[in-house]
């Protein structure tokens, strides 16, 4: 199963009107039966990806693939793949049953088998019972579900859904997530989400694609994204983190803050100017004594589970923090945390150089 | 809503319907006149109306009039609502606006160009005056109408509703009869019933492209009032009257079934 890949994008370019680049030469494989999310900022060109697949638009340069074939040139209406659009594009003039059959009376189908399969996708949504509403008698959450169910219907190898929680409440919305998720392991398909929500990303996804600007910035695990971000504009938008000038001493010691620090990481030049990223829930609190920087509180704010803290240092960096317990305004505090917790973050590298130098220095250990 | 019109706007209102509507009824009262002038009115009867019905020529007329204007009205429809989606669906907006602008020349021009004009063509091109050449003519100031009715529903609908359908499988046909048509159908009937009243009433392009031995109910009335009055006159025109305000009836009834299905919409 490891090599079954189902969907490959070769260098795809998108330009639109002879000047806009929405895509810059994204590459990618994704493997059957997965959970994929596609995660960035508004406008990096992530609804553009999902065009590509379902075939609305074409590459302007780059393949893409679907089952090892080039589909470039086949239209939508032939490719295997559904999808979930951001505003549901449910058809107005058809009720709930009828939006849900339109597949599948396209394909001519008979009537007895219809009846069938639509009862049983309107079942995997929970909207048994909604047959013959009118879609404008269904709630917003209701409606996305009436748009998966027309999706999963047609029983096809990958679902397409382009921020389809993304007009729900938090309530819903999280509730969803878990439907989702569990919808996808149930049915075994591809899947691939689009979201500019990184809560949500992490939560549902097998692998994350970060895009910024028409690039794949980086790509992983939630797991590995939050943990090993490959540069500032990762770090900053998967998560709150603390990022601060440094200089990698030599492997394993790192220079910022005034201080030298043991870390974890390893593989640059000596001296080399890089960046740190520390995540604000790795930052203990602590007497100024026993801190490893010493910082004074600015503000503080009570997030219910923590308080965040907004600490400044004598250089004049921000250091957020997560904190159990109170902390007074204006106090002097010192800041702990493990070598472990310090991630450095090499300018301009990409996730090529990046994974090749991880690979290399752990091999040395 | 403006709730409380004010007593001398309501008189006003009252007046300008008055004056709008009297001439009809006057007419049509005549109609039932059994003296044969509109001087004064003598004694009830129908036997105007038994004229009309009884006079086979008059009938034949009716049924032409009738036959062009369904004829006209569902060729333009067709021609009118594929034009509308050809419209919407051209790259270039340059394109675009300049198809619309000449769409919307064609409706206000007068009809004594458009007849004219016809009238040139035809004799040009040697077609024979008749009911070919009266039906091509309505058909012809008739499509822009259809147009105009449809373009603002295609317009409104969701772009995604056809990516919608393509990703489901439809074909380029079945997009158009699955969910575009069924889409727009508000505005198709609406145009179609414009159109039939455009074609049902219309003088001046009819008059200008009919030859011998055919003729519409318009134009008919407008030989025989000249001729001379003669109640009969009185009597069609109360009938073309009833029909009129049946068809409006009809298109009130659609489009406010319309006006419903929008509310899907949002
Ligand atoms: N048909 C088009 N013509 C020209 N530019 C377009 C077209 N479609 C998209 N773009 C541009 O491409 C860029 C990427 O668009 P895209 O819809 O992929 O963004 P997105 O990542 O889905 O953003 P969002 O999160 O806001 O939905 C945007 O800058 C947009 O303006
Ligand atoms: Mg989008």
């Amino acid at each position: 199963m490891a090599n079954d890949i189902i969907i490959r994008f070769d260098n795809v370019t998108k330009t639109y009107n002879s000047n806009t680049t929405v895509l810059k030469g994204v590459s990618f494989e994704l493997e059957r039966g997965k959970f994929y999310t596609l995660l960035g900022p508004s406008g990096c060109g992530k609804t553009t990806i999902l065009r590509l697949i379902a075939g609305f638009d074409t590459p302007t340069t780059g393949d893409v693939f679907i089952n090892g074939k080039r589909v470039n040139d086949v239209p939508a209406n032939e490719r295997q793949v559904n999808t979930v659009f951001q505003d549901y594009a449910l058809f107005p003039h058809l009720n709930v049953f009828e939006n849900v059959a339109f597949g599948l009376r396209i394909k001519k189908i008979k009537e007895a088998e219809i009846k069938v399969r639509v009862a049983e996708a309107l079942n995997f949504v929970n909207l048994t019972g909604y047959e013959n509403r009118e879609i404008a008698e269904m709630s917003g959450g209701q409606r996305q579900r009436v748009a998966i169910a027309r999706a999963i219907v047609n029983d096809p190898e990958v679902i397409l859904l382009d921020e389809p929680l993304s007009a729900l409440d938090l309530k819903l919305r999280t509730e969803m997530q878990y439907e989702l998720r569990e919808l996808q392991q149930r049915l075994g398909k591809t899947f691939i989400f689009v979201t500019h929500d990184q809560e949500e990303a992490l939560a549902m996804s097998d692998e994350i694609f970060v895009l910024n600007e028409g690039n794949i910035q980086q790509s992983g695990t939630p797991v590995d994204i939050y943990d090993e971000p490959i540069n500032r504009f990762v770090a900053d938008f998967i998560g709150e983190s603390n990022i601060v000038n440094g200089i990698m001493l030599e492997d394993y010691k790192v220079q910022f803050a005034g201080e030298v620090f043991d870390c974890v990481d390893g593989g640059m030049k000596p001296n080399e100017k890089i960046d740190v990223v520390i995540r604000p829930e790795d930052l203990h609190v602590t007497t100024p004594e026993a801190g490893k920087i010493i910082v004074r509180v600015d503000t503080q704010l009570f997030r219910g589970v923590h308080y965040e803290l907004s600490t400044y240092d004598e250089d004049g960096n921000e250091w957020l923090v997560h904190s159990l317990k109170r902390a007074e305004v204006g106090a002097q505090v010192g800041l702990d945390f493990e070598p472990e917790a310090i991630h450095i973050m090499r300018l301009n590298e990409t996730e090529e150089e990046f994974d090749a130098r991880l690979e290399a220095y752990t091999n040395e250990v | 809503m403006r709730s409380n019109l004010s007593a001398t706007a309501k008189v006003y209102l009252v007046a300008v319907f008055v004056i709008l509507y009297a001439p009809i009824f006057y007419l049509i009262f005549y109609s039932f006149n059994s003296g044969g002038t509109m001087n004064s009115f003598e004694g009830f009867t129908l036997e105007h109306y038994k004229a009309v019905f009884e006079d086979n020529r008059l009938i034949a007329i009716l049924i032409n009039t009738v036959i062009v204007a369904l004829l006209s009205a569902l060729i333009a429809t067709i021609i009118g609502t594929l034009g509308a989606v050809g419209i919407v669906s051209m790259r270039s907006q340059k394109m675009r606006s300049t198809v619309l602008s000449l769409n919307n020349i064609l409706i206000v021009s007068p009809d004594v160009v458009i007849g004219a004009s016809f009238l040139i063509l035809f004799t040009m091109i040697g077609v024979k005056l008749g009911f070919a050449s009266v039906l091509i003519s309505h058909i012809a100031f008739s499509i822009p109408i259809v147009v105009l009715m449809v373009l603002p529903k295609i317009l409104e609908m969701n772009t995604n509703l056809i990516d919608a359908a393509l990703d489901l499988g439809a074909s380029r046909r079945d997009v158009l009869t699955r969910v575009i048509i069924p889409y727009i159908k508000p505005g198709i009937f609406a145009g179609f019933f414009m159109a039939l009243t455009y074609s049902l009433d219309d003088f001046a392009v009819t008059f200008f492209v009919t030859g011998n031995g055919f003729s519409t109910l318009s134009v008919e009335i407008y030989s025989m009032a000249r001729a001379g009055i003669s109640l009969t006159v009185n009597a069609i025109s109360g009938l073309v009257f009833v029909v009129t305000v049946g068809v409006v009836a009809i298109y009130y009834v659609i489009t406010n079934r319309a006006k419903k299905m929008e509310a899907y919409n949002r």
